[in-house]
This record gives C-alpha cells, structure tokens and sequence, in this order.
C-alpha cells in the first residue's frame, strides 16, 4: 500500500510538472502594480482601474500614443461654432459584448448618469458644464454645454461608455460588459483577471485568444517573474536601478516615453517668509534638478520645468528656468531682505521614500543658505488631509498625474478660486487667462499662445517648484510585438488586440 | 471542560467589544477623510456632505459606533467606502489564501524546528548542536521580506516547479480531492505556489521553536523522573522522545499557538513580495484609502480569530499534559 502510495505521488508530480505556470502562447499575460478597484468607469478614479476598464469598455474618443484624440467610438465630432454644442457622430455596427447595438443611448446615459448629483460619481466635476444631453438619431449624440468649455473633449476621452441595459444591474462595477476587444471571464481580486477576445470588436479580430491580468504588488517580484517568463509584458513600476541591464539584454525591450504627470514642491503662498516671491524663486534655485533625477530617480524622468506635460502641444520651453544655484538664491534672499537663519521653514510630505530623499537634499541645500528647513513625514491619509483641508505648512511636496490638457493642468491648481490651490496662490492676470483659455478652440494658436503666458507667469511666480518630470517606461519580451509604451498609463492596453506572441 | 470552555467564551465578549471601540476611535479620530479620498481631487463641498450622510459619517461618534455595533453583531460589518463590496464578503473571499498561508507555514516550521531541536539538545556540544543553533540564529535574525526576495531570484527563477508569485489551487481542498478521488494535481498545484511563501514565513517561527525546544527539552532531560527511567534500563529513543518530549513542548505550544495567530492577521509582507491574495494586504490597503468598513470589520475578524486560536492553544496543554486539567 505504501508502496503504491508514493508510486502514485510520482506520476502525480510529473503531471504536475508538465502544467508549469509558464504564460502559454494563446494567452497574453499583464503585470499589474495594484489591483483595479472596481470596473466600473463611472465610479473609478485610479489608473490600475482604468488600464483594465480600457480593454473592456471604450471611449468616444481616446489618445494615441502621440497624445492626440482619435477616433474611438466615435468616428468624428465637431463643435457648434458658438462652441456650445458638441456633437459626435458614432461608430455604426458597434455591439456590446452580449451582441445588443451600441446606440447614442448608451451614451446619454453614461454621461447623465455621471452628471446626476445623487450618484456621487467622482468624475462629475469633468463634465460640469454640461448641460444637457440630446440624442439626435441613433449614431448622433449632442453635448449642450452651458457655457463654452473647449476641452469637454479631452474629458469624454477618460471616461468609457457604458451600456445602458446592464448600466444599473447591481453587480456592474464587478461583472461589467463592454464594446472593447476583450470580455471578462473571472476576476479575483488582489491575484489575476482574466479575459477572452471579443471576435466581434469592430477593430478586428484580437490576435491573442486569452488575455489575463495579474496583480503583482511588489516591483522586484514582478521583474523577477517577468523574466522567468510568467509574465509577458508591464508598464510602470520597472526597478529603476535595472533598467540599464534590461536595455542591454536582447531578450527584453525597454520602451520609455515622456509621461503627463510631475512633482513639485508646493508653497504657501499666503504665511511669513514664502509669501514673498523671491524668496520662493530662492527655493526654486537650490532645487538641485538635474542630481535628483539622476540619483535618486535613477534616470527616470527629466528635470522640471513647469506644469505641462512635454508631450502636450500646449507646453512651453521658452519660460525661466531656475538652475540649481545656492549663490543666485542667496543673492535674491538678500534682496527680499532676509539674512541667515531669518528663516524657518516646515516641509511635509508623507512616506514615500522618493519624496522623503528629496526633502532630505532640500533641507541640506536650504542650510547652506541660511534657511533652516524643518522636515515632517506623515501617513498618507493624514498628510493629505493637512495640505488639502488646512493651510498649516509651509512648503509640502506632492506629484500631479494625467495632466492630459492646460486647463486641466492649470485651472485647479493655480486659480484663485481653484479646487486644488492648496498654496491659496492669487494672481488677477492669470486667472484672465485661464478663464479665456477654456473658451477657444485648443488647436488654435491663440490657445497655444495664451497657456504658453499662463506658463510663463507660473513658473515667474513660483507658486510650485517644480522639481521632475514623470516618465513612463514598459517592458517586454522581444516576443511580443505591436506594442508602445503610453504616455498615459490608464490607456497602455487600449490597442491590446493588435499584440502578437511571436514564438 | 465544556464550562471552562464556556466560561472563557463569555469573557471574550468584554474584550472584543474594547478592541471594536478602541479600533472605531483610531480610525475616526487619526487624520484622514474617507470620503474626501474616495472623491478624489475635485470634489466639491457639498459632495463630500451629501457622501458623508450616505455613510453616517455626520452622526455624532457614539451613534456612529452603536450603528455599527448592532450591524455587527448580526453579521453585517457593513459595506466598503472605496469599492462597494460587503466586507464579509471581502474578507471571506481572503481568508482561505491566509489560512493555507499561515497552516502550511507553522507545519514547516514543526516540522524542521523540533526535530532539530531534539537533536541539538540530545547531542549537547556537538557540531549537530553548534549547526542547529546556527540555523536557527539565521532563522531569526533574517528578515522575511528579504529571505522572500532571495528565495525569488535564487530559487524561484531557477527552480521551474516553483512559480513566483500568486496563488493558485488550494492546499485543503487538494488533499479533500486526494483522499476522495485519488487525484494530486490539486494538491500539488496549490503546494507549488504556498511552499516559498510559507517558507519564508516560517523560517524565523522555525528558528524559534528549534531553540525552545532544545532549551526546554535540556531542562527536562535534567529532571529526576528521566534519570529514574534510564534506570528503569529504557532506550534513549523513548526516553526522550516519549517521557522528556511531551513535557518539554508545553512552552513551544505557546508560541506556535501565539505565532499562528498572529500570522492569521496577515503576513503584509510575504503577502505583498509574493502577491499573495491575502486579508493582510486588504486592511493595510483599507488603512492608507481610510476605507473604515474594513479596517474595523477586519481588525474585529482578526480579534475574535486571535482569541479562539488563544483558546484552543490554552485547552491543548491538557492534551500535552494529562497533570492539567481544566474544570
């Protein structure tokens, strides 16, 4: 019996060992950093959400890998010329993954959905000035805008389309449906998600039969997995200091790419010694850019500049810049009337150990110039807490993400009456010109010329110092083909059904 | 027997409802807003309000408490802020990950930690005892998250049985499959996956368990009753496996018993480094998102778990020691 109960184990574990966990070649397998917190693009604000919201469910619209707005499900579009209306013309032949039409419907009810107050959605404030919703016939659909927003587009383009007759089932943010290349067959949180090709999308056939995602938390685990083979293909999150032996090696491809999202120091703008502004361009000057990026960012990312994204046709090289330079913000201390040790200072910023690097450096370059920085790092939940609903710091250290249009970038954080001007910065001029900003045509040139002021005078006044630019970077096996890095993560899987396995 | 089990039953009722108010005041007093951090940056004032009320969050805190309090003891520990999912049903779907976790790793420890205990202690001075007690100082002072990370890249990446992340089958319902239908791939599917996670958890429980067991297993060794067996002409071999043992692992049930439960809670670490889906990683995400449904219906989980695993440890002393008996 014995005997025959450890023959028995052996055959069970070679039939075991011939079911490796290897990614099979019909299955294309995703690393993911966070687990989504629901599916719902309704309800969702987080880009792990949306990377797998966006290989289910579409957009109108989305952005390329250029950051340009194409044709999704919406074919063309065109605003009225009191630009008060917005009108799409929508893809015909559309169906939901249960096979129903997609019809404009579908979208009157996404979006009056997200814009009904009782929902609480998140995203309302993307769509505030929308007005009404008008479905015209069933491939034309009119967004009437109360007052002009120019960049209502680039909004419709983060939220994707849900459909109407599954939109309200209970279970929706778990087991939604979709137009997108691929459905969802399970999900179990926190591990993998798993999905099959939708032979029906509209942009043909997914090349790959099976696609599945899986949540892998720590980064050195989801390298060291990546390279046994047990995933394909992640974007963000690549240890910084192996990207070098990565680049080199000729099985893996490094793809990097310029990302929409920055981080900077924060100041209040209202209390004691950094209300004045040169004492907040003295700040910007011992920001030491260039060694952050390369030591402590490894090389990821590229020195800061000022609050739009490069990748944005929008952003403007040609404002100030502040090198790093202990001698020139001594000088402009001088000038703003303060002497060594006239100053202290207290900077937040909560656990992240980049950003605690940072403040380090910042208080070592601030003593040598006589200005005593005092350094707090609290919990996440706490620290925001403090920045957004008090003004009791000095200087805090954040990052914006997804900054995907100048109004977006700008409005909110450096208005007057923005939401997010934590550092209560007040300028008549600037906020002119974001109030104009946001009511012509952004392909005009007058638009390029009025967020390039805007810019200008930011950087100038130094409400943020701004300290690095993001920057995507994906990695895969040379055998996987038809892919390129996103420069926003939440759209990196949008064309997942042309990639290939080659092997 | 049964009215002490009873008897102690009651008295853990005091001590949740304590730890339930002193997690409801951590968590509402400490910084940070549910709401505002569900809403994201561009809320407005009267969102947050509207949200707030949803939730309760606008009552006074007693009342609050009291809410909650009476859902609870009716099995509703109510619904998560962030992702609208009960969270009985959140913590469930995690539970059998932790368990296989936390059961399979305190078998690996006993089974490597008393067996060099014994031999350490009956071969006193010996290389056998210098090298047991070498591994187990390395048992202990090796952190978990960097044993994980190394037995990633040196033994993972090399060894193809073994997967590098994640979890897949189930240990239990393997060896139910083994017993009822003769089949292992379950079983082995779900031990391919635990085996280095539970490893390197077990590792520093190992460690500690070999050197109680050799110290506590020398105390008894020096006994009068052991001298009066070797007298009696027994072998060594039941002398001290039979007479010395049961008596020198009194100690070591306590803290495998205190250990297990403790890793019930969650190994954060070894859960995250091997992305195991387990409750741990879910409250320490509710923590930093304040989703406070969670947090307090996690932290109660874990509480009452802690406390039946107290208990059962407290109760299996009887079973070591026939001398103690519980009335």
């Amino acid at each position: 019996m014995r005997r025959q109960l450890s023959w028995l184990l052996v055959v069970a574990l070679m039939l075991g060992l011939t079911s490796m966990a290897l990614a099979q070649s019909d299955t294309l397998v995703i690393g993911s950093g966070a687990e989504a917190i629901g599916l719902d693009p309704r309800l969702e604000t987080d880009v792990p959400s949306f990377e797998r919201i966006n290989v289910i469910m579409e957009p109108l619209v989305k952005f390329d890998v250029d950051m340009n707005l194409v044709p999704c499900l919406a074919t063309d579009w065109s605003f009225s010329d009191d630009a008060l209306t917005l009108t799409f013309q929508l893809r015909e032949g559309v169906t939901w993954h249960d096979g129903e039409p997609f019809t404009a419907a579908d979208v009157k009810y996404t979006f009056d959905w997200v814009l009904d107050p009782a929902n609480a959605a998140p995203n309302r404030g993307l769509y505030a000035d929308v007005d009404k919703i008008e479905v015209v016939d069933d491939n034309v659909v009119s967004f009437h805008l109360s007052k002009p927003y120019s960049f209502l587009l680039n909004n419709i383009a983060r939220i994707s389309v849900v459909p109407k007759h599954h939109g309200d089932r209970e279970d929706f943010r778990q087991k939604p449906i979709g137009t997108g290349p691929y459905s969802l067959v399970s999900w179990t949180r926190d591990d993998r998600m798993v999905l099959k090709a939708n032979d029906n999308y509209w942009g043909g056939k997914p090349k790959m039969p099976n696609l599945v995602f899986r949540t892998i938390p720590e980064d050195s685990t989801r390298l060291l997995a990546f390279e046994a083979g047990e995933i394909d293909i992640f974007q963000g999150g690549v240890v910084p200091h192996e990207i070098q032996r990565l680049e080199e090696d000729a099985r893996y491809v490094v793809q990097r790419a310029p990302g929409t999202g920055y981080n900077y120091l924060g100041f209040n703008t209202k209390v004691g010694a950094l209300s004045n502004v040169r004492v907040r361009q003295a700040m910007s000057h011992l920001i030491n850019r260039e060694g952050i990026v390369s030591r402590i960012l490894n090389g990821i990312g590229s020195p800061g500049i000022g609050p739009i994204p490069k990748a944005l046709p929008w952003f403007n090289p040609d404002v100030p810049r502040y090198e790093y330079s202990p001698d020139k913000a001594e000088a402009l201390l001088k000038e703003a009337g303060y002497g060594p040790g006239d100053i202290k200072l207290r900077l937040f910023t909560n656990e992240n150990p980049t950003r605690m690097r940072i403040a380090e450096i910042l208080q070592f370059e601030a003593q040598r110039v006589g200005i005593e920085v005092e350094v707090f790092i609290e919990e996440w939940g706490a620290y925001l807490s403090r920045i957004q609903e008090t003004d009791d710091f000095d200087i805090f250290i954040l990052g914006w993400s997804g900054q995907l249009d100048p109004d977006r970038a700008m409005i909110r954080q450096f208005h007057t009456d923005g939401a997010n001007n934590y550092g209560k910065y007040s300028n008549k001029h600037l906020d002119t010109l974001l109030d104009h900003g946001r009511t012509i045509p952004p392909d005009s040139q007058e638009s390029i010329d009025i967020y390039g002021l805007a810019q200008e005078i930011v950087v100038r006044e130094v409400p943020y110092g701004f300290i690095n630019y993001a920057e995507e970077v994906g990695l895969h096996h040379t055998y996987i083909k038809n892919w390129t890095v996103h420069p926003y993560a939440a759209g990196a899987w949008q064309d997942v059904h042309l990639m290939v396995k080659e092997k | 027997m049964y009215r002490y089990i009873i008897r102690r039953l009651i008295q853990m009722v005091p001590l949740l409802i304590g730890i339930s108010i002193l997690v409801f005041l951590l968590v509402h007093l400490s910084p940070g807003d549910p709401i505002r951090m569900l809403l994201g940056e561009d809320a407005t004032e009267e969102d947050v309000e509207r949200l707030n009320a949803i939730y309760g969050f606008d009552l006074p805190l007693h009342i609050q408490y009291f809410r909650w309090l009476s859902n609870a003891l009716r099995g509703n520990l109510g619904v998560s802020i962030r992702q609208g999912i009960p969270v009985t049903t959140l913590i469930f779907e995690r539970m059998g990950a932790t368990l296989e976790l936390a059961i399979v790793s305190v078998i690996i420890a006993i089974l490597l930690g008393i067996p060099l205990g014994i031999v350490a202690a009956v071969k006193r001075g010996s290389v056998w005892d210098y090298l047991s007690m070498i591994v187990a100082l390395l048992g202990v002072s090796t952190p978990s998250f960097w044993l994980a990370l190394m037995l990633l890249s040196h033994v993972a990446l090399k060894v193809e049985f073994l997967p590098m992340f994640g979890r897949d089958g189930s240990v239990f319902k393997g060896l139910w499959i083994l017993v009822t239908q003769f089949r292992a791939d379950e079983l082995l599917t779900g031990l391919r996956y635990v085996l280095l996670p539970a490893f390197s958890i077990g590792a520093s429980m190992m460690a500690i368990i070999t050197r109680l067991t050799r110290s506590s297993l020398l105390e008894v060794l020096g006994k009068d009753y052991i001298r009066t067996a070797r007298a009696k002409g027994l072998g060594d071999r039941i002398v001290v496996l039979k007479h010395a043992l049961r008596n020198a692992l009194l100690p070591v049930i306590t803290i495998v018993g205190i250990q297990f439960g403790a890793m019930l809670g969650g190994a954060v670490v070894t859960e995250t480094v091997f992305a195991w889906p387990g409750v741990g990683r879910l409250i320490v995400n509710a923590i930093s998102q304040r989703d406070f449904p969670i947090i307090q219906g996690g932290v109660l989980m874990m509480a009452i778990i802690f406390t039946m695993v107290n208990l059962a440890v407290d109760l299996s002393y009887a079973l070591v020691n026939p001398r103690i008996r519980y009335d």
